[in-house]
């Protein structure tokens, strides 16, 4: 399941990008692709208001936004999602923008190879659950650690009330001495 | 004061023999004296013939003349003299005195009959041969109200004074005198004109050649520079349907694919079908009239076909753009140039092998500053095109060699060469002799922008049916100020 948002101004390069991903016998397949597309940056921020995706695809050139600005824009909305940009021309200072501004995950130029994107496309996927999985272990990491200072706190109670009690004296043969 | 009015001087104006300067043979010789000198002869040995032809005339015992030298207004340089010791001519006169420098500085004739001194004339100091004048005329030369020198004839004093009248005589055939020297000088200055303007023609010539040359420069390059310009702002516009239209091709064969794969199925189903049902007839008639398996080539050649094409666009568009690029943005490393060529070789290796045997004469390298993969691209090319050169079975040899500043390959063929009149042509973009769709045109010209951008160049050496060899020839050391700064009105431009 992955869901995109292709923008691009130009309508039959959405509807190319659609049967593309779509078409499960141009190797790779995208697993069940969800495909939002709009020719406006505009109306696809207003979209992303009360929506989620895992990728948006953009173009470089657009009339109303370019491609950076969008994708920057996107970033602060949903940071999660993977951002590729797709460019007709080589504008180097266009591409380093979009790099350091709206940490994009890939460029990609036109014309594409159909392989190539889809291998793109699902290896930013790839690379985004990777980055979520890393946050979702990160986050049991740190709530785990707040169990273990809990129980470390109820320890040092119990010690402080009955010195000696949470420690346990071993015999040389393993067995436990008990005081008295 | 007016040292020539009349009182001043001694004028003897009885007997007098003038008879002889009217004489119109003496005039028309005298013509031909000054003829001679407008001619370019030795203006000395004119000058000289004309002085003893006046002073026969005048029925005088000795002449002289005197000349301003060019660039002053008043020293005067002996010209020419009938008995004056050798070395004296063109020994300078002391200025402003003497009847020279008098007649000179006034512009007046005059004549001295007896004691020089009693005239009045500002002499020189030593008078002793002043004092023994017996009768002398001195005419200042003039042309176009310029005094150029003076005339001076000397009468023996055998011979009766010269008169006012013969003063005047002599005054109309020294201004003749006068025109034939400025003749003669002005032939002089002609000739040296004529010389300066013959050097200075050959010079122009030259600096005509070098502004030629540097304006051939200056077109190809801008020629280079606006087709790359044109090819960053046109190929955003190619590049969009292009990957429309190649994706589209791609999902289209897919399609493709998997309706003939139900048609194959529903026709196999069909031949299964016992009874044949009746509500398939009308398939089966357009079956029948249908070649299935034609369609089936035939559409995957169509999409073949068509994506052949629109690769091809994108290559030329590609290329186009690698114009505007070269060497300036990409990092730029030491490269073992054996490595690249090698590694080119090994991609073109297949294409060659059936027409080529390639022989490696590699030389001692020491690593070269460059965007490898660029140059890989100019090796690529020069290959194929060597490899595209020959017809039939040829030889293709790549030689390696480092001079005092450059590092340089050559790539020789023995295919076809290149004629003499395609010479200059062949880093035009778009010039191309390879059949419609073998070759953009530019391969040269890009290589050879990614050379210059390197701060190398390329030369060629050719002979039609003998084959090619192009040199690629890289500086050793970089320098910054030719490769890197020479790139910055381009980008500023794009």
């Amino acid at each position: 399941m992955a869901s995109l948002l292709i923008v691009d101004d130009e309508p039959n390069v959405l509807s190319a990008m659609r049967r593309l991903c779509q078409n499960a016998s141009i190797l790779p397949a995208i697993p069940e692709p969800t495909i939002t597309t709009f020719t406006s940056p505009l109306q696809a921020l207003v979209w992303l208001e009360r929506a989620n995706v895992d990728v948006v695809i953009s173009d470089y050139r657009m009339p109303e936004m370019d491609g950076a600005s969008f994708l920057a824009r996107v970033r602060e909305r949903q940071p999660d999602t993977a951002r590729i940009i797709m460019s007709a021309c080589s504008d180097i200072d266009g591409i380093v923008r979009a790099v350091n501004h709206a940490g994009i995950f890939r460029f990609v130029s036109k014309p594409w190879s159909d392989p190539d994107l889809k291998a793109a496309i699902l290896e930013v996927l790839a690379h985004r659950r990777l980055l979520l999985e890393n946050r979702l272990l990160a986050d049991e990491v740190r709530s785990q650690r707040d169990v273990i200072v809990r129980q470390k706190l109820e320890l040092e109670r119990l010690e402080r009330e009955s010195p000696g009690l949470t420690k346990v004296r071993w015999t040389e043969d393993g067995g436990v001495l008990l005081e008295d | 004061m007016n040292p020539t009015d009349g009182k001043d001087t001694t004028i003897d104006s009885s007997a007098s023999d003038g008879g002889r300067i009217t004489d119109l043979a003496w005039i028309s010789a005298l013509y031909e004296f000054g003829h001679k000198a407008a001619n370019g002869a030795d203006s000395q040995l004119v000058l000289q013939e004309i002085l003893e032809h006046i002073v026969r005339g005048f029925d005088a015992e000795s002449g002289s003349i005197a000349l301003i030298l060019d660039g002053t207004t008043d020293q005067l340089e002996l010209a020419a003299g009938t008995d004056l010791p050798p070395g004296l001519i063109r020994s300078m006169l002391p200025r402003g005195t003497g009847v020279f420098g008098h007649v000179v500085e006034t512009g007046q004739p005059v004549l001295v009959n007896g004691n020089a001194a009693e005239t009045g004339l500002p002499l020189r100091g030593s008078k002793e041969r002043q004092r023994t004048t017996h009768s002398a005329m001195c005419w200042p030369l003039r042309v176009a109200g310029r005094t150029i020198g003076a005339l001076a004839v000397n009468r023996a004093e055998t011979r009766p004074r010269y008169t006012r009248g013969d003063l005047d005589h002599g005054q109309a055939v020294t201004g003749l005198l006068a025109l034939v020297m400025a003749n003669h000088r002005m032939h002089v200055e002609r000739e040296n004109r004529i010389l300066e303007l013959s050097t200075l023609n050959a010079t122009m010539q030259r600096i005509n050649a070098m502004l030629e040359d540097a304006q051939n420069q200056v077109i190809q390059s801008e020629k280079l520079a606006s087709i790359g310009q044109m090819a960053a702002g046109v190929a955003h516009e190619i590049n969009n349907p292009l990957a429309f239209a190649l994706s589209n091709l791609g999902s289209l064969s897919s399609h493709l694919s998997r309706l003939f794969e139900l048609l194959d199925a529903y026709v196999a189903g069909d031949d299964a079908l016992q009874p044949k049902a009746a509500e398939l007839s009308h398939a089966r008639k357009l079956r029948d009239e249908t070649d299935i398996a034609f369609l089936k080539q035939d559409s995957a050649e169509i999409v073949s076909e068509s994506r052949e094409g629109l690769l091809r666009v994108k290559r030329i568009v590609q290329d186009l753009r690698d114009f505007s690029r070269g060497a300036g943005e990409e990092l730029r490393q030491r490269v073992d140039l054996h490595a690249a060529l090698d590694s080119t070789l090994n991609i073109v290796r297949n294409e060659l092998k059936y027409k080529a045997d390639i022989v490696r004469h590699y030389g001692t390298l020491p690593e070269v500053e460059c965007v490898p993969s660029r140059l890989n691209q100019v090796f690529l090319n020069l290959l194929v095109n060597a490899g595209q050169s020959i017809d039939g079975n040829g030889t293709i040899t790549i030689t390696t060699g480092v001079d005092e500043h450059e590092a340089w390959v050559s790539i020789a063929d023995t295919g076809c060469g290149i004629p003499a009149e395609n010479m200059n042509r062949i880093f035009d973009p778009f010039f191309t002799t390879k059949p419609v769709g073998q070759g953009t045109g530019l391969g040269l010209s890009v290589s050879h922008s990614i050379v210059r951008k390197h701060g190398g160049r390329m030369d060629v050496q050719s002979e039609v049916g003998r084959g090619s060899r192009f040199t690629v020839r890289l500086p050793l050391a970089i320098d910054t100020s030719s490769a890197m700064f020479a790139e910055e009105p381009d980008r500023r431009a794009a």
